[in-house]
């Protein structure tokens, strides 16, 4: 699809993961002069990932905060910030970092609303690079949104693709609660169609169905979608069609659209990057039978990261999270059962 | 007269402390009371310099800051015994969260020392909206052990924040006497290493605090970035109301007041005025007291609800 150049309605353009998000932070902070950002390297450098470039040129310093390494200050700060009038757009350079500011992330952002009578409220935004990228090591390479599902308070947002990170992040400042927004750094170069509407919004608690198949349901996060539709791909070949659901947000999550869809298939195969072991999908395919046991034909399978700290090596590395060969072999062999 | 206006919330704040220790010892209490006598004028002090649009973080000895700031003790004591008609609607119980957007006061977290970091942040929606508010954050010499000041700290100074640190050193961190917490003497020495002012001043003289304060204050709101003050006080109580401190031998267990900071306060002024305010004070505790006792707890609706705004 081209845009139609003469006409004043917004279009739809390629762009990627990366220029999605910086046109979303730029967008919302032309939009709403109480949006600002804060983060190591956010501003002369534009991000490590350079997802911040062009805001500090365009909003100058009072506005994009370059601060020292530090993400107790990072998070408390944008808490504190919230309560009193703006709205803070955090980043931490990697998502595991919420480690490092776990008070401020896990007690301060999720629970000060609750704690005081729901008399204050706290929106902001905190940035996570998520995910296995090439070689950054254990402590830089976690997918950790299952501790978001598992604090009350706080909205856990995980894009897939270049449109729904725009419209994900818009709707996620616009929102008037803590959102812990999870972007996969291994797909920042991937290139989508996104609208250039600055009133493009991706709403909460709304799946997304990427691919419509009648054999088996194949909900994935992230980097696990464009996987999943490969061997969703692959398997078609074979005559095994799959339905691949990308639930977008976990919290809240959109059980209706899963539920209904293991309805039709019989059969759910869950997959993220995560580790398996009390990752989100342990959730989910806890919910899914609760929801639809006997619509079931066979148990709710979940594919995740092995149990295991990332390693290290780049070829290594890849070996933990699932491949596009796993999550084939695993939905050809439950769609068989 | 401004003594007089600050006797007012001293004797006010004590007159809430005594008598809930007295209720204490006789009832009992579900939660938790980290009592102030002893401090109220450092808390009574500090307040006082402050406009009810400056932002208050508040320390968990006592409700003082609270009170000073203008909130009820009617609300106050509802938040402390868990009732509906306090700021937080019932969920409640113990000193921890008091709320009051109106009067700019912003609470507290359970993790002592988190203040920091949110006082920061409420400093930097000041700037960036052109307001000449400030963040005043009170907290405790126990407290300033945690990572959250230093990491404020360095931003703050640097980013010229309006904050006004005080903290109320009463010597004793839960059992541990600072003499074996702090390598200096005193805790205000930290903040050279910011390059903003640290400020001793007596705890128990509230004037003499809220002179500090005031001048903390002012360049705050100047632009001339945060100061740390350290009150230096003492902890008459134990850390929690019932707390049989055994490791502790400097002061009975008692309600005596060494260098009392209304006793201090009250030479300034003429005796019957001083008399006066204690006996509305009193009547005030004690009409709240019965007034939060005869209201319901908060019920069980109560519970899911204000997680999402």
């Amino acid at each position: 699809m081209s845009a139609a150049g003469a006409t004043p309605v917004a279009g739809v353009g390629q762009l990627g993961y990366a220029r999605a998000i910086n046109a979303a932070l730029l967008e919302e902070m032309r939009r709403d002069e109480r949006v600002w950002m804060l983060g190591q390297d956010v501003g002369r450098m534009g991000g490590v990932f350079g997802l911040t470039r062009g805001a500090l040129e365009e909003f100058g310093p009072g506005r994009v905060r370059d601060t020292t390494l530090n993400e107790t200050f990072i998070v408390g700060a944008a808490v504190g910030a919230a309560l009193t009038g703006t709205i803070p757009v955090a980043e931490l350079q990697f998502a595991d970092f919420m480690m490092i500011a776990g008070d401020e992330v896990f007690h301060k952002m999720a629970k000060w609303r609750y704690m005081h009578g729901a008399k204050l409220s706290v929106p902001m935004v905190l940035r996570l690079p998520t995910g296995v990228v090439g070689g950054v090591g254990a402590e830089h390479s976690q997918s950790l949104e299952a501790l978001g599902m598992n604090v009350p308070g706080l909205k856990v947002v995980l894009p897939a693709t270049a449109a729904d990170a725009k419209g994900l992040l818009k709707t996620a400042i616009r929102d008037p609660n803590p959102v812990l927004f999870f972007e996969h750094k291994g797909m920042y170069r991937v290139k989508g169609p996104v609208p250039s509407d600055p009133d493009f919004l991706v709403p909460f608690g709304e799946a997304a169905v990427r691919r419509e198949g009648a054999h088996l349901s194949v909900v994935a996060t992230g980097l696990m979608v464009p996987r999943a539709l490969e061997a969703a791909e692959r398997l078609a070949t074979e005559g095994v069609e799959l339905e691949v659901i990308d639930p977008r947000t976990l919290v809240p999550l959109d059980m209706e659209t899963i539920v209904g869809s293991v309805e039709k298939t019989g059969r759910a195969l869950v997959v993220h990057e995560a580790v398996r072991t009390a990752g989100p999908g342990a959730e989910i395919a806890a919910r899914i039978q609760e929801a639809a046991f006997f619509a079931l034909d066979a148990p709710v399978w979940r594919l995740g990261a092995l149990d295991t700290p990332v390693p290290q090596s780049p070829e290594l590395e890849q070996l933990v999270i699932p491949s596009t060969e796993q999550i084939a072999a695993a939905a050809r062999e439950l769609a068989a059962l | 007269m401004e003594e007089l206006d600050l006797y007012r919330e001293v004797t006010r704040i004590r007159a809430i402390e005594l008598l809930l220790n007295r209720h204490i010892e006789k009832h009992g209490f579900g939660g938790f009371w980290h009592p102030g006598l002893g401090q109220e004028g450092i808390q009574a002090g500090a307040v006082a310099a402050l406009r009810t649009d400056d932002y208050l973080f508040y320390a968990h000895r006592g409700l003082g800051y609270a009170l000073a700031k203008g909130m009820s003790p009617v609300t106050l004591l509802a938040d402390l015994f868990g009732r509906n008609g306090g700021s937080v609607g019932g969920k409640g119980g113990g000193t921890v969260h008091f709320v009051d957007p109106e009067r700019s006061v912003l609470g507290q977290g359970g993790t002592v020392g988190s203040s920091f970091v949110l006082g920061a942040g409420a400093g930097i929606s000041a700037q960036m909206l052109g307001s000449d508010r400030v963040v005043a954050i009170f907290f405790g010499d126990g407290t300033a052990a945690r990572g959250t000041w230093h990491e404020a700290a360095l931003t703050a100074a640097v980013w010229k924040l309006p904050l006004v640190w005080i903290c109320e050193n009463n010597g004793w961190a839960i059992s541990v006497p600072i003499g074996e917490q702090s390598p200096t003497e005193n805790i205000a020495d930290r903040a050279a290493a910011y390059g903003v002012p640290g400020v001793v001043v007596d705890g128990q003289d509230a004037v003499a605090v809220r002179e500090a304060t005031t001048e903390a204050v002012a360049r705050a709101r100047a632009g001339e970035g945060p100061t740390l003050i350290e009150a230096k006080t003492l902890r008459v109580r134990g850390h929690f109301e019932g707390d049989p401190q055994r490791y502790r031998e400097d002061l009975a267990d008692g309600l005596e007041v060494p260098r009392d900071p209304l006793a201090i306060l009250r030479e300034r002024l003429p005796a019957e005025q001083a008399d006066r305010l204690d006996e509305e004070a009193r009547a005030e505790a004690e009409a709240a007291l019965a007034e939060v006792l005869a209201m319901p707890a908060g019920d069980e609706s109560v519970v899911t609800e204000g997680v999402w705004a």
